[in-house]
């Protein structure tokens, strides 16, 4: 639309001597025209409602529904990389309670730090690691996410109601060293979107 | 109706600006305690390339935001666990640390404070963060604290690390 309206008039002048006489500020006077319609539309104030709406839309799903995050640490490796930025997905367990497998964003005195952590066992059941393998209820879990293996060992543990037992896939390092445990439910934010 | 929006936004910008004005003339207790702990946070972060004097102030402005009775418990599962009683204790550590000449930068975020009903003490729960130069993730740590006002002074009087997981 805004292109024909200036272009149209130079393809009119088509032959030789016409060119020579075609007015030069009024080509070039359309091209600012151009970008402040780009810029800022046709209606500034509509395009002012409309840049208010958008920024107003953002900041509500940045607050309450996908939280941006950005990783940083070894613990969740290689499943989410150190420095990758990432989104928490609030609404993730509005409909139904964590399931196990699935990493979730564990919130401390807030959220503007938190730590991203895997579920490996659920309120009521038993947690063992032998020699590197989660037992839960005395059964192996298959765990395809942990490529660096370990050897860490750690008594039957029961898990109580409305906890949920978190870890890291990186378990490299010693158990000790390695911060995982209980979380409550509450402290439970949601699940990253990537 | 333009002139009715306008009139509103006016009114909203003057309620806000004024509400800012008097928040920030006539601080409450709460917002007293925020400023002592990002004091704290400030007092404690340090470039590493400090003099032996403004070390020894920094220490010293340290301890004038506890009681001399303070009770502080750290434990950091696999770094450290450490109990500190009274101020003499805590300036010896704080003097041992700083003479490592380790630049941190410590910043208290995420901190809420719930006020006793007789306004003379609080606790307060907040994140602790420390960021060496050179490493890329900084250590943090969920952290309590017991305020007491002292001389109109609100001064720590204990605190302690919590384990976030269990």
């Amino acid at each position: 639309m805004t292109i024909a309206g200036w272009i149209l008039p130079a393809l009119e002048l088509g032959s030789p001597c016409s060119y020579d006489i075609m007015p030069v500020p009024e080509v070039q006077r359309p091209a600012s025209g151009w970008v402040k319609r780009v810029l800022i539309g046709r209606d500034p104030k509509r395009t002012l409602a409309r840049v208010v709406i958008w920024v107003a839309v953002c900041l509500f799903v940045a607050k309450f529904v996908l939280l941006p995050i950005r990783v940083q640490g070894i613990s969740m490796m290689p499943t989410y990389q150190e420095g990758r930025v990432n989104f928490v997905n609030r609404l993730a367990y509005v409909f139904h309670e964590p399931k196990r497998g699935d990493p979730v964003a564990i919130k401390l005195a807030g959220e503007h730090v938190m730590y991203l952590k895997r579920i490996i066992a659920l309120p009521g059941e038993t947690l063992e690691f032998r020699r590197g393998r989660v037992f839960i209820n005395g059964k192996l879990l298959n765990e395809a996410y942990v490529r660096y293996p370990c050897a860490w060992d750690h008594p039957p543990e029961t898990i109580g109601p409305g906890e949920y037992y978190v870890v890291g896939d990186n378990r490299t390092m010693d158990f000790t060293e390695h911060y995982q445990g209980k979380a409550w439910r509450s402290q439970i934010v949601g699940k990253p979107l990537l | 109706m333009t002139k009715w929006i306008l009139r509103l936004a006016l009114l909203t910008a003057l309620a806000t600006g004024g509400l800012w004005a008097w928040r920030h003339l006539f601080p409450g207790p709460e917002q007293i305690i925020r400023q002592r702990l990002s004091q704290i946070a400030a007092t404690a972060s340090t470039s590493g390339d400090e003099g032996i004097i403004p070390k020894a102030a920094r220490v010293q402005k340290l301890t004038t935001f506890f009681t001399p009775d303070v009770q502080i418990t750290i434990e950091v599962p696999g770094l450290i666990t450490q109990e500190i009683s009274g101020i003499d204790e805590l300036t010896q550590l704080a003097a041992a640390s700083r003479s490592m000449g380790q630049a941190i930068r410590v910043e208290l975020i995420d901190v809420s404070v719930t006020l006793a009903p007789d306004k003379l003490s609080a606790d307060a729960h907040m994140t602790g963060k420390a960021t060496w130069p050179g490493e890329r993730t900084p250590q943090v740590q969920e952290l309590k604290a017991h305020l007491r006002k002292v001389d109109g002074q609100w001064l720590i009087d204990r605190a302690e690390t919590v384990r976030t997981l269990r």
